[in-house]
């Protein structure tokens, strides 16, 4: 099952993100994040490490190429199927791949091409995949989060970020692309506007799956660079995001 | 057949993943070394297969260590030659072995086997029979076969020492292969998303024109997609091995670019060159003042010889349109040895940017490296002119022959020489700004004209700001 979290930059989709990552990681299923966002901290969130991106592998390529450092014999197909192997980053209850930077000049379609169908081929093999996307709608449309199961849209409080959300659901539409659930989380609710919010979310045209509390220890995490991991289960957000992951995911 | 292997052997596994987490040992990879190797060897002893060192119990879960493995062959009709297309196989078949994770090839190769498969009790001989069994059914020329593993470290090294050599001979021979060697070539329309009337021609002697895949790339992928943008084509009858013109090149090109090119010539940038989806590495241009070729690559940033910077000149050529004397090459392409060879390959190249000529070096025959210039000897055509007299390029020979030729032509017709040189002086060209690009440049055009009278360009370059073209 595939899940991808996107919404306006700074809306909380790293966090919903996160929050997935930790409650998917004790199901004992095989799970794999991946991080599509150049801006993103997931790899601080989640406590882990990265020496290598997607990004830099593709760029080593493209450069042993023009060096001709490429043996006659060989074929990129699985130079760059061993080379993303060896970006995923794996820990014992998840594994994490991060997209990395966008491409520079020149001609990428041979190599994206190429890395499409090899992440394809990864991807296969995981019970449950998280994809942080990008922020923005680029993804929608260049389709890269097509063969998704369900789109959880985040939004905060603010109008842009409702707007950007409600912008999901209609270029899923106009685009046709067809996720088998499309959801819409409110993140960091106070009390005091809760009721009117949910109204507003009500025009985004998208179904409302859940809501998130405004929570002062994320900002206390965030402030120290503590992973999002180590939050504590009886914690507002995880336990809000746990009850949208009981809607959205048949465990069985 | 497979029934005394504990673990399913079938095409299903194919792409299976162990993660580290589900993972018993790892072989070979990035923290250790490892090989696979097959050889013709008539000493082989059918279906040997052995483990030489530790096998997976005598191993510490969680740990890495060194693997090789050596596949011995031998068959009536086996070659040497045959040795690496079968040992391609390995990948696939060992990935039939479910449990067992195996990517890439040669010395480069990095396996895993699960927990799970350890649990039924699973062996790396069996991988070994495994492999043996798979190999003679998918190469029935393959009449005997022995495979053994190897997991001790110093026999491990002695091996991929071994094997490194072999690989790098056979590197050897692949570089060597050339467009007559093969039956077929491979077409992509993988940029047609954007360049809907463009497909690249992919041959041994000409990597497509973004660089990044080769004749052998294609051959992978139309295996492995054989319904995507990456096909066979039969390149047919030769109609002209020197310019690179074939029957079913034509016709395959005219059926998938809708019509819009329906010739090419492979190893040429005159009458027919090969298109452009926007995507090369590099423009070949043609200088009618010195009757020679530029190549200018993407990273060079400045104005080329013909007054205008890499960009301008890639939206001139490119998305699909076939414009005598302008052809997108990739890097790789400038050391086949069909480089551009219809128009002299490095003889006929009298301007290339430093980094290129640089990367070339060992490719750009040696008593004419520096008779080339780049940027840093010269940037407008009077000055490579110059460079090019004083270096005595070869190219100096066809300028002479060409002007003889244009003086006698150019005495039958009723032009005057001023008045032609008033209208496209050398300076001029040199010293166009950016705003006027050449629509066109081309070394000879007739210009339909009525009234008895013909006017013909030699060499000419036309600059436009704007060119309407009125029906009467």
């Amino acid at each position: 099952m595939i899940i991808a979290v996107s919404g306006k930059g700074g809306t909380g989709k790293t966090l919903v993100s996160s929050i997935l990552v930790k409650l998917l990681s004790k199901t004992g299923k095989d799970l794999l994040v991946i991080d599509a966002d150049p801006d993103s901290n997931m790899p601080e969130t989640l406590g882990v490490d990265v020496e290598k991106t997607v990004g830099d592998v593709r760029e080593d390529l493209k450069k042993d190429i023009n060096d001709g450092n490429i043996p006659a014999g060989m074929n990129k197909w699985d130079i760059l199927d061993y080379k993303i192997m060896e970006s995923i980053i794996e820990t014992r209850d998840f594994d994490l791949l991060m997209m990395g930077r966008p491409e520079g000049s020149g001609c990428y379609c041979a190599v994206n091409n190429m890395l499409r169908k090899i992440i394809e081929n990864v991807s296969s093999n995981y019970d449950f995949i998280v994809i942080d996307t990008e922020a923005g709608l680029e993804h929608l449309s260049r389709r890269t989060t097509q063969s998704v199961d369900t789109m959880l849209v985040v939004s905060d409080s603010s109008r842009r970020g409702l707007q950007t959300a409600s912008r999901v659901g209609k270029l899923a539409k106009d685009l046709e692309i067809s996720f088998k659930n499309l959801y819409l989380i409110l993140n960091r609710v106070k009390v005091d506007n809760k009721e009117e919010l949910i109204e507003k979310a009500k025009k985004t045209g998208i179904e409302l799956v859940g809501v998130i509390p405004d929570d002062k220890t994320i900002a206390e995490f965030d402030l120290k660079g503590r992973p999002l991991m180590e939050l504590s289960d009886d914690s507002k957000p995880v336990i809000a995001v746990k009850k949208i992951l009981d809607k959205i995911v048949d465990y069985n | 057949m497979f029934s005394d292997i504990p673990v399913d052997v079938s095409p299903m596994h194919e792409g299976e993943r162990i993660r580290a987490a589900n993972m018993y040992v790892e072989l070979a990879g990035p923290k250790s070394i490892g090989a696979e190797l097959v050889q013709v060897d008539d000493s082989v002893e059918d279906g040997k297969y052995e483990v030489i060192g530790p096998e997976l119990s005598e191993m510490t879960k969680g740990e890495i260590y060194p693997f090789c493995i050596k596949i011995g062959i031998k068959g009536e009709k086996l070659e040497k030659e045959l040795e690496g297309v079968i040992e391609r196989r390995n990948h696939d078949l060992c990935n039939y072995v479910q449990g067992f994770m195996h990517l890439n090839q040669r010395d480069q190769i990095w396996c895993r086997v699960s927990t799970e498969a350890i649990g039924t009790g699973f062996k790396l001989v069996d991988l070994a029979k495994a492999i043996g069994i798979l190999f003679k059914e998918e190469f029935p020329i393959i009449e005997e076969i022995s495979v053994a593993i190897l997991t001790k470290e110093e026999e491990v090294k002695d091996f991929v020492n071994k094997a490194r050599e072999i690989y790098s001979t056979r590197d050897e021979r692949a570089r060597e292969l050339s467009d007559e060697d093969v039956d077929v070539f491979y077409g992509c329309t993988m940029c047609q998303s954007f360049a809907p009337t463009h497909m690249c021609v992919v041959t041994p002697d000409r990597t497509a024109l973004c660089g990044a895949i080769n004749w052998f790339d294609c051959r992978a992928s139309a295996k492995m997609d054989p319904d995507g943008s990456i096909f066979e084509i039969d390149k047919g009858e030769v109609l002209d091995g020197m310019k690179g013109e074939y029957t079913n090149v034509n016709n395959l090109i005219s059926q998938k670019t809708q019509g819009e090119t329906e010739r090419v010539y492979l190893h040429s940038v005159f009458e027919y060159p090969h298109t452009s989806c926007g995507c090369f590495e590099a423009v070949a241009f043609y200088i009618p003042e010195l009757d020679g070729i530029g190549i200018v690559n993407r990273d060079f940033p400045n104005q080329t010889p013909l007054g205008i910077p890499f960009s301008s000149m890639a939206g001139q050529c490119s998305g699909g349109k076939q414009v005598e004397g302008f052809t997108g090459l990739s890097l790789e392409y400038m050391r086949s040895p069909k480089f551009l060879q219809a128009d002299g390959a490095y003889e006929r190249i009298v301007w290339l940017p430093n980094e290129v000529k640089e990367s070339l070096k060992g490719f750009i025959p040696e008593d004419l490296f520096d008779k080339i210039p780049t940027e840093e000897d010269a940037t407008t055509i009077n000055d490579i002119k110059a460079f090019l007299i004083e270096k005595n390029h070869p190219i100096l020979e066809r300028l002479d022959n060409a002007s003889d030729d244009a003086k006698e032509e150019l005495s039958e017709k009723k032009i005057s020489e001023e008045e032609l040189s008033e209208n496209v002086s050398l300076d001029e060209v040199t010293e166009a700004n950016q705003e006027f690009i050449p629509i066109t440049s081309i070394p000879e055009m007739t210009m339909p004209i009525s009234g008895g009278t013909k006017i013909i360009f030699k060499n000419a370059k036309i600059y436009a700001e704007k060119v309407i073209i009125k029906k009467k």
